[in-house]
């Protein structure tokens, strides 16, 4: 195994290249959705002679596949039990259309105004969630300050599911989890609830402390 | 004017003999074959004039964003365009293009002092 450190680390100081790496970097990712492949019909001669990745275990053609689904599937997940996670998003899915279908039939005019797809809405509370800044303890002689920093999107959307999450597991525990977590992304999607405080709270603190935003490195 | 100074007036003070003081080498007498790159790290920090601007308008608007969408987009597109130059410029560096006469980076400097130390 030493050796073979050796050799690796010999090997990547002459080439600079990144050993560990499956693909080359000249590889190019898959089209895995056939609609996709189709409205590039005239770009797939291009593709003729360039090697390309293998599709991800995860991905898949059908049109219930959503990123933002799976990503919240993986975050539910307890002690790897993925068959539960997926059980309770739908049926967190299921009471946000039942709840979304009862105040449409409930309303008097405005019936198409009322959004029922609960697809939509998880994405729309995810995106009413996203941050825009978060705060890094910096220590400078010796006092520990808070400065804003900016945030890069991949961690602005772990966040946001993280908070929704952790607002639904954190109220009564009587009350079983689709239907906490429905009524937190309801909450989101319209803009307001417990998330969206999380998230001016942040804010807030981040202004309030503009003033050590120099201090950060990047 | 007292005797022993009047004595010793034509020879003035010995010198110091070296061997009664040796000479002790408190800090090495040689060049290091490495340069820190610590004052490079504290000179860019990016975006502090959108972030001010959009603390401003998020502060006049009672935070909220449906306002500032002006501000939210010069901001995010700051520090991206930051990350991208600094992750090109990561990749110039590891890539090992070096210009003549330009001035050179630390990890650039320590690869040639690696390779050409400096002779003992």
């Amino acid at each position: 195994m030493s050796l073979l450190g050796r050799i690796a680390e010999k090997t990547s100081r002459l080439s600079c290249l990144r050993l560990m790496s499956v693909y080359p970097t000249h590889y190019v990712e898959p089209i895995v959705q056939k609609y996709k492949q189709l409205e590039q019909k005239n770009d797939l001669s291009k593709l003729y002679h360039v090697p390309i990745k293998a599709a991800v275990n995860k991905s898949s053609d059908t049109i219930f596949h959503d990123d933002t689904k799976h990503k919240m599937i993986n975050y539910i997940t307890k002690k790897g039990n993925s068959a539960l996670a997926r059980t309770l998003l739908s049926k967190t899915l299921e009471l946000i259309k039942r709840t979304q279908t009862e105040h449409m039939n409930l309303a008097k005019g405005e019936k198409t105004t009322i959004n029922t797809n609960p697809e939509t809405l998880l994405k729309q509370a995810v995106e009413n969630c996203r941050p825009l800044l978060q705060v890094t303890a910096i220590k400078r002689g010796g006092v520990t300050y808070q400065v804003p920093v900016p945030i890069t999107t991949k961690r602005s959307y772990f966040l946001a599911m993280k908070w929704l999450l952790e607002a639904a597991r954190e109220k009564e525990r009587k009350v079983s989890l689709p239907e906490k977590l429905a009524w937190e992304i309801l909450d989101a999607a319209h803009g307001q609830g417990r998330v969206i405080k999380r998230k001016d709270d942040l804010h807030r603190l981040c202004e309030s402390n503009r003033a050590y935003a120099h201090y950060r490195w990047s | 004017m007292r005797v022993p100074g009047a004595l010793f007036a034509a020879r003035g003070r010995a010198p110091q003999s070296e061997k009664d003081v040796p000479f002790q080498e408190i800090l090495p007498l040689r060049l290091k074959n490495t340069v820190s790159g610590k004052a490079d790290s504290g000179s860019d920090v990016a975006c502090l004039q959108e972030m001010g601007v959009l603390f401003a308008c998020l502060k006049d608007n009672e935070f909220v964003e449906k306002y500032c969408h002006k501000e939210i987009s010069q901001f995010q597109n700051c520090y991206k365009c930051y990350m991208d130059r600094k992750f090109e410029a990561k990749k110039t560096v590891n890539q090992g293009i070096v210009q003549p006469g330009s001035n050179l980076n630390y990890k650039q400097l320590n690869k040639y002092m690696r390779r050409y130390p400096n002779p003992v």
